[in-house]
């Protein structure tokens, strides 16, 4: 049944209506969070519970937040951050993927065990496994190093998940015909699944990306001199008991979220309909 | 897709590195941990085995068992909740007509925003006496409300917040699933005489099975991890309302510094993701049976 | 087939070889002596002219200083002190903690480099377990009540004299914060900075007559969820159920203080480094310094603890440890800290040798808290335990919750929780 035009444009409005109501409840705290960045430390909260225009829209502007923030350990942990996050997803991509792809298109003794695992792996409390982690890092010397940030978090239970689910649904007579042209499983792997999948391996990108963008306590505990601060650490740092430097929180938080946008914009233009081969190809 | 028999030699080496790395620096730890569950330490950190005691002082504890009440019900409630909530944004900018990259976005914002940090910003948001939530309900002529102060609203304002960060992160996997759907499925159901939410039914659902699977397994095991909110805005409370399973095994750890009783808790977090992760991914497999 | 292995293989070096790239490099015998120094997040600019300053001094000894945000710091330390090794070779250890530390075996016996005499005595009682000193006071603390001279004008209200001999009574507080609140124009009478702390609340149980806490630190029923404590934060409910003259559900420390340089609230009883904030932030607000209220029918009770640090018992840098104990119990030091940080000196000479600076409303008024009113908190190892314990129970009485069976419920857990230290 295909929509009269009155009735798809007031579908249309309908549905941008939506959309814009839905980022107004999703954008407002955020929106909060710049405006609190740029306006003087004293009038952060004088708007607060007297809620008027003044609340969402500051009278007086002040770079003077990010410009001690910019003299503080932020720029250096925005750096550890972005070093540790781009090693960890171009690395943990190629591990994870490679074993999601196993997982998804062999049988082999001990599969389903195996796969067991994986799950289990990312239904532990972090809290609960820490210390024997610490101690384990430790005794590889790696304290205060950047492997101590990135390794342990290079195969991750729940990206092989997601694409043993995405490479599960591609048809097996593509790999079939393949076969016959004498591929061998790594150029398949390579050059036939992993470019289908493109959504796939942004979205994972993405998840491995904000798991390291967002790494607070591991980084504590195991690399917390000042040369690896990370972002979030840098973070918290604004806020001591009987001394909150709620400019600098607020600024430093808006420079992370808007940092952290930047590989989502980048990975956008994977977010479009595959063409899936059809057989006949 | 039926899987292919190959030499194992195969899925070996796809599998070494991840494997490698789960072994050492998770499963590794895991297994200390469950193995640490049965034991207490001295005051001077000897370990000693203590077998069933600490799964038994849990039992015996009502703030435990209030706590697995907390979690369950937090958990029924927010799961199917932020599903639905992220499969509608994704359906709502699934067509790229003009400017909806940009609200694909603007719904990606909050998942940049870190769970801590959300969690201090959704506290002053929420204050109920100076907040600006309150004060823009007062300004609107609304009763103010109390929101993670009181007992009755604290769970479901945690459940909000939560969806808050969440649903943008969910979309991402259900838009790449629904992305993966080819027009022509739909279209032929349109000239079919099918309508959109029969489309949706019939075409759709049973194509995004796999996702599906994927996001609920996955946040289901993310929201019974769950810890920062609990621990940051409301510690649990008011009277133990938002006590999650989570927070008190962190707060064993680390207010009452019983590692035994934490790592209890934490065993049992985890049978119980477990087994509902088993029940979640049974329940789509069968699915797929049925429609063959 | 073959380039699979080889693929496979050359992943494996690569992942050897970045690990050894990555790791740590062999230390060599002439380079100096690092200490590995977990200290608290406060800003760079109050931490590292003392480690600067120490590393000055020692040009063999460099310091390794992890500054860890205050929210995070217990957890962190208790992870690195769970490990049992070698790092780290000091930790910032706030004195109620010392019993805990000590208890389990995280303390060096600091007794035989550390001149007792030179310390005030709350300071030095907090540093001590079982006879030792344990933990080296580095900067104690106090109360004042802030109040708006403004807001009390413009009401027509007496403020508080800052006269310790005058001291106002909580009655007399609550009189007044009656006609200092205003909900139309959300201004509140009063607030606590620490509103659901026990280090600012158990002194008004303590003005009464309560005791926190068994004298040998084990037992809280009977105790915290006594009669006085009941009366005292029953009283304290209804500032905000009540009478409504504070803000209720308000527990981040941090933000009464922003209130009340907004003129939201006109009286505020807070850490007296507070002062640095409301002047630094607020200029032009005109605000007095009174000294923290009392029950009418009880004592003067305040509340005070300190910063200390501690040498890790199992450092391998024993005599470098040493000397940074020695270094950082100078005056010298001492001096430099409070200029960074003003915090009431926890040496006896230092209010000696600068005198001009404590001849202030404030300072007077500290003086004479330290030295009568002043009330540490409970030693007893499970301290950790009690303060969150008690904290929930206090923060569920702020929100209506029945007094005496939020704090049994507390004191029976505490109990509970206690038996592993007897």
């Amino acid at each position: 049944m295909i929509a009269s035009p009155a009735r798809r444009i007031v579908l249309g409005a309908l549905r941008y209506a939506a959309m814009a109501a839905v980022a107004a409840v999703l954008l407002l705290p955020i929106w909060w969070t710049f405006v609190s960045a740029i306006r003087p430390g004293g009038e952060i909260f004088r708007y607060a519970a007297d809620v008027g225009w003044r609340t969402l829209v500051p009278e007086r502007l002040t770079l003077e937040h990010f410009r001690t923030m910019l003299a503080s350990d932020m720029p250096r942990a925005i750096s550890n951050s972005i070093v540790v996050s781009v090693v960890t997803v171009v690395f943990g991509t190629m591990v994870n993927a490679a074993a999601g792809f196993a997982f998804a298109v062999f049988e082999f003794p001990l599969k389903r065990t195996l796969f067991a695992f994986v799950l289990l792996t990312f239904m532990m409390p972090f809290e609960s496994i820490v210390i024997p982690l610490y101690t384990l890092v430790r005794t590889l010397e790696w304290t205060n190093t950047y492997a101590a940030l990135i390794v342990p978090d290079l195969a991750n239970g729940l990206v092989v998940f997601l694409f043993r689910q995405f490479f599960l649904g591609i048809p097996r007579e593509i790999y079939e015909a393949a076969r016959v042209d004498g591929a061998s499983w790594w150029t398949i792997f390579l050059r036939l699944t992993m470019p289908l999948s493109g959504p796939t391996i942004a979205t994972a990108a993405l998840m491995q990306f904000i798991h390291q963008w967002d790494a607070f306590f591991w980084p504590l505990v195991a690399a917390s001199t000042p040369e690896l601060v990370v972002v979030q650490v840098a973070i918290a740092r604004n806020i001591t008991l009987e001394q909150a430097n709620w400019g600098g929180l607020f600024a430093s938080a808006s420079t992370a979220i808007l940092l952290a946008m930047i590989p989502f914009l980048l990975l956008q233009r994977y977010f479009i309909r595959t063409v899936t081969a059809s057989p006949d190809k | 897709m039926a899987p292919f028999r190959v030499p194992p030699w195969i899925p070996a080496l796809f599998l070494a590195p991840a494997l490698a790395g789960l072994l050492v620096f998770r499963l590794g730890p895991i297994l200390i941990a469950l193995v640490g569950g049965f034991t207490g330490s001295t005051l001077r950190g000897e370990t000693v085995f203590v077998g069933m005691r600490n799964y038994a002082d849990l039992a015996a504890d009502p703030s435990f068992w209030s706590s697995v009440r907390v979690t369950l019900l937090f958990n029924l409630i927010i799961n199917p909740f932020q599903i639905c909530c992220a499969m509608g944004l994704a359906l709502l900018v699934l067509r790229p007509t003009r400017g909806v990259a940009l609200f694909r976005a603007a719904y990606l914002l909050p998942m940049t925003v870190s769970i801590a940090l959300t969690s201090v910003i959704w506290t002053i948001l929420l204050e109920p006496s100076v907040g600006p939530v309150n004060g823009m309900l007062k300004a609107l002529g609304l009763q103010p409300q109390p929101f993670f102060r009181s007992e009755g609203q604290s769970l479901v304002t945690l459940i909000l917040v939560c969806t808050w960060k969440g649903a943008g992160y969910w979309m991402i996997f259900l838009l790449a699933g629904l992305l993966a759907i080819p027009r022509e499925l739909h279209e032929a159901a349109a000239i079919d005489g099918a309508g959109a939410w029969q489309r949706f039914l019939r075409v759709t659902l049973p194509l995004m099975r796999r996702p599906l699977a994927f996001v609920l397994v996955a946040d289901t095991a993310i929201n019974f991890l769950l810890f920062a909110p609990a621990y940051i805005i409301t510690h649990g409370g008011p009277a133990g309302s938002t006590a999650l399973l989570m927070f008190e095994a962190y707060q064993a750890a680390f207010a009452l510094l019983n590692h035994g009783r934490s790592l209890a808790i934490s065993t049992v977090i985890l049978v119980i993701i477990g087994v509902i992760a088993v029940l979640e991914l049974r329940l789509f497999r069968a699915a797929h049976e049925r429609t063959g | 087939m073959a380039k699979i292995a080889r693929r496979g293989l050359g992943r494996l070096s690569l992942a050897a070889g970045a690990a050894a790239a990555l790791g740590g490099t062999p230390a060599r015998a002439q380079a100096p002596t690092t200490l590995k120094v977990i200290w608290m997040g406060w800003p760079d600019n109050q931490v590292n002219p003392l480690m600067e300053w120490f590393e000055k001094r020692n040009p063999s000894i460099k310091l390794a200083v992890e500054k860890i945000p205050f929210n995070q710091i217990f957890q962190t330390i208790e992870v690195r002190l769970q490990a049992r090794n070698a790092d780290p070779d000091i930790f910032i250890c706030d004195s109620p903690l010392t019993a805990s530390y000590g208890a389990r075996g995280h303390l060096m016996d600091l007794t035989p480099h550390l001149d007792a005499s030179r310390f005030a005595k709350s300071a030095l009682a907090a540093a001590t377990h079982e006879g030792k000193i344990a933990s080296a006071p580095f900067g104690s603390s106090m109360q004042v009540m802030f109040y708006n001279k403004a807001m009390f004008r413009e009401a027509g209200v007496a403020p508080p004299p800052a006269d310790v001999a005058q001291r106002w009574t909580w009655e007399k507080t609550l009189e007044a914060a009656r006609k200092l609140t205003d909900a139309a124009k959300g201004q509140w009478g009063y607030a606590f900075e620490q509103s659901e702390r026990p280090y600012q609340l158990l002194p008004l149980g303590q003005s009464l007559g309560g005791v926190a806490l068994s004298q040998d630190g084990f037992k809280a029923s009977g105790f915290i969820d006594g009669p006085a404590f009941v009366e005292a934060y029953t009283w304290m409910q209804r500032l905000y159920t009540d009478w409504k003259v504070s803000p209720q559900g308000q527990f981040d420390p941090n933000i009464p203080v922003e209130m009340f340089g907004n003129g939201k609230v006109a009286m505020l009883v807070a850490g007296t480094f507070s002062v640095a904030t409301l002047q630094q932030r607020f200029p032009s607000l005109d605000f007095g310094i009174a000294p923290m209220p009392y029950f009418e029918k009880g004592k003067p009770v305040t509340p005070t603890g300190a910063w200390h640090f501690a040498i890790n018992p199992r450092t391998r840098n024993q005599s470098q440890t040493l000397t940074f104990l020695r270094d950082f119990m100078t005056e010298e030091l001492h001096s430099l800290w409070f200029k960074l940080r003003p915090y009431p000196p926890v040496l006896k000479s230092i209010w000696d040798a600068e005198k001009a600076t404590f001849d202030t409303d404030m300072w007077r008024i500290v003086r004479h808290e330290l030295d009568n009113t002043a009330q540490p908190r409970p030693a007893t190892p499970g301290f950790r335990e009690y303060e969150d314990l008690v904290r929930v129970a206090l923060r569920d009485i702020q929100t209506g919750a029945d007094v005496k069976a939020a704090l049994s419920g507390a004191a029976q857990r505490i109990d509970r929780e206690m038996q592993k230290y007897r």
